[in-house]
């Protein structure tokens, strides 16, 4: 079966009083990886189990191709689902759980075993294949849980937070397989996480969430540097948040005029948003404006986290060979090495 | 390091050794007395054997008890997974419910039960299996519900559901197999319940493999006591005979 694109059209659904998605719009394109990111409780399960047909939709609809399925049973719809807690049927061994599915849809045992050793091979464990789910790892049994959402090729893939019991080297090692896996085989993929940098790193798009609703949904490079909100420009990466004035619609950061690119009131005070590499720190020969607090190594670049004279607390990227003597308490002059700036009201 | 002897545990397996050995040993001992001859001997079995209503009883109680345990499965395990699943404010009022059959006084429980029956079954001797569930209903309710208790079936369920299993194949291919424990201790209880209840069925006059023991003591309670040494040994054979078809896989090669 081949991938179909999907969308979500206006979906709304309620618990109570708590509105878990509001309205909620999205498309991922046949053989799209698309992430939700978003903070706890902004709807992002809700969206993928309303998507596999495991929790009802109030209002709206979800369209797999041409067809509305908001209708149709979990069983019926053809999805592969990965869950955040283990989930595999602890009275099947392997290949079995990793058939299941095609057990399911009645295809003969000795096809299902081999579809199901076929996965096991991709997921990297061929070996394991007689073994019973508590016999392996927490990674193995996540990879197994992928084959088996995998081996009866299902139309969408939906991952809920599949990585996030495990440990930070695997994890590390699961996202970048997980991808090879999804572009390899072409399955149109929603993959939920609250952890920017996985989302970031292995998605096409990444679609930011807050109360509900989609704020921003784009490619990593602009989510980053073109954010649509002062949300989503704090959510994704980290973000200096600088006090100032607004005049003009400019605004003066470390005695640099910079301009306001989101212009909400013409003057007043506000907080300008900038990335640490774009804050610069250089030794100073009297006072300076800020004083270093602490600097981390982290390879090629150090960020240092520094205290302007009036308290902000400001992190800078820079490359490493530059960073070597800036030891806590030294004086500094931060500066600002771009010329436009994302204003927010304070 | 030095073995602790636990008292208390001591103190509840000794109980219950003499509770549950003493009797079956002295039964034992009643049933090959001879008390023509004096001494022992295998005459009271004899007599039993001989007596061709002892095979017509147990067959008869054996059905209704295994369609007992079918009417107990077939009505609760989909039931009590719902409960768990739909995570109901109604679940603590239904754990309470499920008592209420050990407090109904069984007269007043056989008329009421009786009448509230499908209509095919009233009047006819397939009511018992129906009765005798709600009899073993806060035996087996229990039982499913700490077995489905211990699993984290919310998830195992989504994951089978959205694997392609209808809600059937999910709770026979799932959930059965993964509280496997405690479905067998729900048969077990409620076969050996079926099989030994005697006073509901006087009152709504069925014959069944006890009510005819009790009939047979009155003219020979030696071989009352055999043919009940040899009733003994069904419910055995049959709970083996279902571990066997219900191998539990995992523990068979955890090592
Ligand atoms: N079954 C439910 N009953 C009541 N409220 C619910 C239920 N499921 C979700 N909610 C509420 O809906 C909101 C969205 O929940 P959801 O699980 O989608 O968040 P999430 O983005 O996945 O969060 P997290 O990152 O913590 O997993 C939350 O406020 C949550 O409390
Ligand atoms: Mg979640």
């Amino acid at each position: 079966m081949t991938s179909k694109d999907l969308t979500l059209t206006n979906v709304s659904r309620r618990f109570g009083t708590v509105t878990a998605l509001d309205n909620f719009n999205l498309h991922v394109g046949v053989g799209e990886l698309v992430a939700l990111l978003g903070p706890s409780g902004c709807g992002k399960t809700t969206a993928l189990r309303i998507i596999a047909g495991l929790e009802s939709l109030d209002s709206g609809k979800v369209t797999v191709g041409e067809k509305d399925i908001s209708r149709i049973p979990a069983h019926k719809r053809n999805m592969g689902m990965v869950f955040q807690a283990y989930s595999l049927f602890p009275n099947l061994t392997v290949e079995e759980n990793v058939a299941f599915g095609l057990q399911m849809r009645k295809v003969s045992k000795h096809l299902r075993l081999k579809k199901a050793h076929e996965l096991l091979e991709l997921v990297g464990l061929p070996t394991h294949a007689k073994r019973f789910t508590h016999q392996l790892s927490g990674g193995q049994q996540q990879r197994v849980a992928l084959a088996r959402a995998l081996a009866f090729s299902p139309e969408i893939l939906l991952l809920d937070e599949p990585l996030s019991a495990l440990d930070a080297q695997v994890r590390v090692n699961l996202r970048e397989e997980i991808r090879r896996l999804q572009i390899s085989l072409g399955t149109t993929t929603v993959f939920v996480t609250h952890d920017q940098e996985e989302a970031m790193s292995i998605s096409d798009r990444v679609g930011v969430m807050s109360h509900g609703v989609l704020e921003q949904i784009d490619t990593p490079d602009v989510l980053y540097n073109a954010p649509a909100t002062a949300f989503v420009a704090n959510f994704v990466g980290v973000m200096n948040r600088i006090p100032a004035d607004l005049a003009n619609g400019k605004v003066s950061i470390f005695g640099k005029s910079l301009t306001a690119s989101k212009k909400g009131s013409e003057s007043g005070k506000i907080v300008a948003l900038l990335r640490p590499e774009t804050i610069s720190v250089k030794k100073s020969s009297s006072q300076g404006n800020a004083r270093v607090l602490t600097r981390s190594f982290q390879g090629a670049s150090s960020a240092i986290i520094c205290q302007t004279h009036e308290g902000t607390i400001v992190q800078s990227l820079m490359a490493s060979f530059d960073t070597g003597d800036f030891h806590p308490g030294t004086l500094v002059d931060l500066e600002v090495s771009t010329n436009e700036v994302m204003v927010t009201n304070v | 390091m030095k073995r602790r002897i636990d008292l208390p545990l001591l103190i509840t397996l000794t109980t219950l050794a003499l509770f549950v050995f003493v009797p079956m040993i002295s039964a034992f001992e009643y049933s090959i007395r001879t008390p023509v001859e004096g001494g022992y001997g295998l005459t009271n079995y004899k007599w039993a054997v001989a007596d061709e209503d002892f095979l017509y009883y147990i067959l008869r109680s054996g059905w209704l008890s295994a369609l007992t345990v079918l009417v107990t499965l077939v009505i609760l395990v989909p039931t009590v997974t719902w409960l768990h699943l739909s995570d109901s404010k109604l679940r603590p009022l239904i754990d309470g419910l499920s008592l209420l059959p050990l407090v109904i006084p069984v007269v007043a429980f056989a008329v009421g039960a009786q009448i509230s029956l499908p209509e095919f079954v009233q009047n006819t001797v397939l009511e018992l299996p129906f009765l005798y569930f709600i009899l073993a209903l806060p035996y087996a309710y229990r039982a499913l519900d700490i077995g489905l208790n211990s699993i984290p079936l919310k998830t195992i369920t989504e994951a089978a559901r959205s694997t392609g299993a209808s809600w059937s194949r999910t709770i026979i291919s799932v959930i059965i197999p993964v509280i496997r424990g405690a479905v067998m201790g729900t048969i077990a209880l409620t076969f050996a319940l079926s099989l030994g209840e005697y006073t509901l069925t006087v009152l709504l006059h069925w014959d069944t493999f006890p009510t005819w023991v009790t009939f047979v003591a009155q003219e020979n309670i030696l071989g009352a006591i055999a043919i009940s040494m040899m009733s003994l040994i069904i419910p055995f054979i049959l709970l083996t005979g279902i571990t066997l078809l219900m191998p539990d896989r995992s523990a068979q090669r955890r090592k």
